[in-house]
C-alpha cells in the first residue's frame, strides 16, 4: 500500500514537471523536430544529467542498488525509436 | 513566500528548472521505490488487462503472459506500480495547469497546428490517436517511452536510451519535413 502512495507522489512530481517544462502543447514537440524551440532536448538533457549525477552518487554512497536498467539490443532500440519519432511527431504529444 | 506563489503560478518554467525537477523526482523514485520512471510500459499493462477479459486466447501470448505458462510475461496484465504512477502522473499535470490557471477542455487550441492541419478538431483527434498507436507500438519494441527509456535509461547511462533518443530525432524529423514541406 506504501508503495502505492509512493506511486501516486512520484506520478504527482512526474505529470507536474512536464507540465510546466511545456511538454503539453503540440508546438513545443513539433518545433523540436524543426529545430526553433530546444525546450525538450533542453528539459530532457538536465533531467538525465541531475538523476545521472545523483544515481551514481548514491551508488557511490551505497545507499541504493541500480533497479532494472533497461536492456540494449541496438536493433530493437533503434527500429523502436524509429517509429517511436513518426509517432511523436503526427501525434504531437 | 509571495515569490514562490508567484512561481508555481507561471504557465511555463524555463526547461532547466523543470528538468531538474524531473530529475530529482526520476532520482526519489530510484531512492524510495528502487524503481524507474515510465509512462508506456502502464498502458501496456492496461490494455493486456483490458484485452484478457475481452479475449483471453488472443492476448494469450508471450507479450502478456499465457494462463499456466512457466515464462514470465514481459508486460504483466495487472495493476501495476506503473499504472498507480501513470494515474499521478495525470494528476500532476492537472495540477500544473491549475496552479497557472490554464485548465481547460481542449479540442484544438494550438495555433500552430490549425496553421498546418486546419482548424476542425476531428483531424486533431484523429492525428493524435494514430501518431498515439504508432508511437506506443515504437515504445514496445524498444523497451520504453522517452521517460521510460530515454530519461530514465539515460541515468543510469544505459546504452539503450541514447540509441532510442537518436533514433526518435532522426524520424522525427523526417516526419515533420514531409508533413510542412516547405514551411519547415
Amino acid at each position: 500500500m506504501t508503495s502505492y502512495v509512493i506511486a501516486l507522489i512520484l506520478g504527482i512530481g512526474f505529470g507536474f514537471s512536464l507540465n510546466k517544462a511545456g511538454l503539453t502543447k503540440y508546438r513545443n514537440i513539433a518545433n523540436q523536430f524543426r529545430f526553433t524551440d530546444m525546450t525538450i532536448l533542453k528539459f530532457m538533457m538536465t533531467a538525465i544529467a541531475v538523476a545521472m549525477i545523483g544515481i551514481y552518487v548514491f551508488r557511490g554512497l551505497g545507499w541504493i542498488t541500480f533497479p532494472t536498467v533497461p536492456a540494449t539490443y541496438v536493433a530493437g532500440n533503434l527500429i523502436g525509436g524509429l517509429v517511436f519519432g513518426v509517432g511523436m511527431a503526427l501525434a504531437g504529444y | 513566500m509571495k515569490r514562490i506563489k508567484a512561481f508555481i503560478s507561471q504557465e511555463a518554467w524555463s526547461p532547466y528548472v523543470a528538468g531538474i525537477l524531473l530529475g530529482i523526482v526520476g532520482l526519489l523514485t530510484v531512492l524510495l521505490a528502487n524503481a524507474l520512471l515510465g509512462a508506456s510500459g502502464a498502458f501496456e499493462s492496461l490494455a493486456g488487462l483490458i484485452g484478457k477479459k475481452l479475449s483471453p486466447s488472443l492476448f494469450s501470448n508471450l507479450y502478456w503472459g499465457v494462463e499456466g505458462g512457466r515464462a514470465m510475461p514481459i508486460m504483466r496484465p495487472e495493476i501495476t506500480w506503473s499504472v498507480i504512477l501513470l494515474v499521478g502522473t495525470i494528476l500532476g499535470g492537472t495540477l500544473g495547469a491549475l496552479t497557472s490557471k490554464t485548465f481547460k477542455f481542449r479540442d484544438n487550441d494550438d495555433p500552430q497546428w490549425k496553421k498546418i492541419f486546419g482548424p476542425q478538431p476531428w483531424k486533431r483527434w484523429l492525428l493524435g490517436f494514430i501518431g498515439a498507436i504508432i508511437l506506443e507500438y515504437g515504445a514496445g519494441i524498444a523497451g520504453g517511452c522517452t521517460s521510460g527509456l530515454a530519461i530514465s535509461g539515460g541515468m543510469t547511462l544505459a546504452p539503450a536510451a541514447f540509441i532510442f533518443i537518436a533514433g526518435f530525432m532522426i524520424s522525427g524529423i523526417i516526419t515533420i519535413k514531409l508533413i510542412y514541406g516547405r514551411r519547415f
